[in-house]
């Protein structure tokens, strides 16, 4: 037994190491196969999601609930001068309900003078945040709301306030929202009063810096930031945040939408975009069909018929 | 008698480690409000499974641990494939290298982890240079790799406590007769 020191590891090793090699190159195989062709299998992934994320609500909810019953009692200890605070914010808030009921009147009666008719397709489901991104280094919520709901990509999503992000990646039960503050994040706003146009683009901070903004001496911190709609993506007007100077100069946005407490999110249902087939139509005559060339003056009748 | 109860506690830590994943994985994507520029925590899962195979190689097959982190990249919406090929090429690595840790002691150990974590960093970041996708900044990466590096020795010390999961002494052999 002691002479006989080939151990059965002795034979197994080369091939071993060629397996280790090939399963490797199969894990690399996917990652490249993820950067070409990145659509198929973040539809492979969205699905993978959806079926396993649901199956851990049961255990998902109690838990976080649990938690933040646990942070709830810490705040216990602040509560009278919470108390007090809301009492001062009470008195202030009075003033603006009344203000509010005013201008809600007034916005009616304008509406009225105006006939405008609200769009019925701006409406939205709810839903609730099932799970968080789980990294770091990525800012995305799931929602329990699919395409079953009749989510589908790329629609706002709100909480009670402001934008919080935008739908990407739908499962037939679950949502993927991709947060204003993940770095792959772009939103084309206005900034309010002075309608400067910018984007804004996530950089897994907090407060997301305003990009490509024509003239930056026209945005100054504290204006409104709201959706512009460009590009289509979004409707236009939903509030972001407000301008802020940040520490590194560059003007960045402190979002409205509460991100410590994303519970429910509104999902905005938006147009359908009118979709566009081939790029010459739009501008040039279709090839197919001859170009009509008016070359006689029409019949003059109805221009000297108020004579 | 011996043989097969000893083969079977391996089935019950591979059933363990799989659970510990999954828990922490679970635990990840509890919607607690995270923040946006918080600084990251350590990546658990990594110092588990580094610890893991330095302490036991035998108990985490290669094919296991690469099923786990393929999971883990699926859910957590990672480039698939990348990093559970860095895990797999860092825990063959140190199983090749487990007899060597198991004589020089945890300092050199802890070295050697620390090494490795801070190369599969740099892999990592390379492999997203290269492939032109954005990443997070380098000291905001780097702050979670730190984080995971200060965590090794509770995650071995946690192991060793609860699991009774140490090296195995010399001469020591698995079920069937081999030397671990």
């Amino acid at each position: 037994m002691a002479k006989n020191r080939i151990s059965p590891d002795e034979y197994t090793r080369p091939l071993r190491r060629i397996l280790v090699g090939m399963l490797v190159l199969a894990l690399v195989a996917i990652f490249l196969i993820w950067r070409i062709d990145s659509p198929r299998v973040e539809r492979f992934r969205t699905a993978l999601v959806d079926t396993m994320v649901p199956s851990f609500e049961w255990a998902l909810v109690p838990v976080t609930k649990t938690v933040d019953m646990f942070e709830s009692f810490q705040s216990y200890a602040s509560l009278y001068d919470q108390n007090q605070e809301l009492r001062r914010e009470l008195q202030q808030m009075k003033a603006w309900k009344e203000a509010a009921l005013q201008l809600e009147q007034k916005n009616a009666r304008l509406m009225d003078l105006n006939q405008v008719r609200l769009d019925p397709k701006l409406t939205h489901v709810t839903g609730v945040v099932l799970a968080d991104s789980g990294s770091p280094f990525r800012q995305s919520v799931l929602l329990n709301v699919g395409a079953r709901d009749g989510v589908r990509d790329g629609w706002a999503t709100m909480d009670g306030i402001g934008l919080v992000g935008r739908i990407s990646g739908v499962g037939d039960r679950t949502a993927r929202v991709i947060l204003l503050t993940d770095s792959n994040s772009r939103i084309p706003v206005t900034a309010q009063p002075s309608g400067q146009r910018g984007l804004l683009s996530g950089d897994n901070t907090a407060r997301p810096p305003l990009e490509f903004v024509e003239k930056p001496d026209l945005v100054r911190p504290g204006d409104q930031v709201v959706t512009s709609g460009d590009g289509g993506v979004f409707p236009a007007g939903l509030l972001v945040g407000t301008v802020v100077q940040g520490n590194d100069r560059r003007l960045r946005v402190a979002l409205s939408a509460d991100y410590e407490r994303l519970e429910f999110l509104r999902v905005l249902r938006s147009h359908a975009m009118e979709p566009i087939t081939d790029a010459g139509s739009l501008v040039a005559v279709p090839a197919d069909t001859p170009p009509s060339v008016q070359t006689e003056a029409p019949v003059a009748a109805p221009v000297t018929a108020g004579q | 008698m011996m043989l097969t109860s000893m083969r079977n506690s391996t089935w019950i830590y591979r059933a363990a480690f799989v659970a510990i994943a999954l828990a922490l994985l679970f635990f990840k994507m509890l919607p607690l409000g995270s923040i946006a520029g918080d600084w990251p925590g350590p990546d658990l899962m990594l110092c588990l499974m580094l610890a893991w195979v330095t302490q036991r190689p035998d108990h985490l097959p290669t094919g296991l641990i690469a099923l786990v982190v393929l999971t883990e990249d699926m859910i957590l919406m990672r480039p698939p494939g990348l990093w559970s090929a860095l895990v797999v090429l860092a825990t063959e690595f140190l199983r090749a290298r487990s007899a060597l840790t198991r004589e020089l002691g945890f300092a050199a150990e802890w070295l050697l982890i620390s090494g490795v974590m801070i190369a599969m960093l740099l892999a990592y970041r390379l492999v997203f240079v290269v492939a032109f996708m954005t990443q997070p900044g380098f000291g905001f990466a780097f702050a979670q790799t730190v984080g995971s590096i200060l965590m090794y020795p509770v995650i071995v010390w946690l192991l060793r406590v609860v699991f009774h999961l140490r090296k195995p002494s010399t001469g020591e052999v698995d079920a069937m007769g081999r030397r671990l």
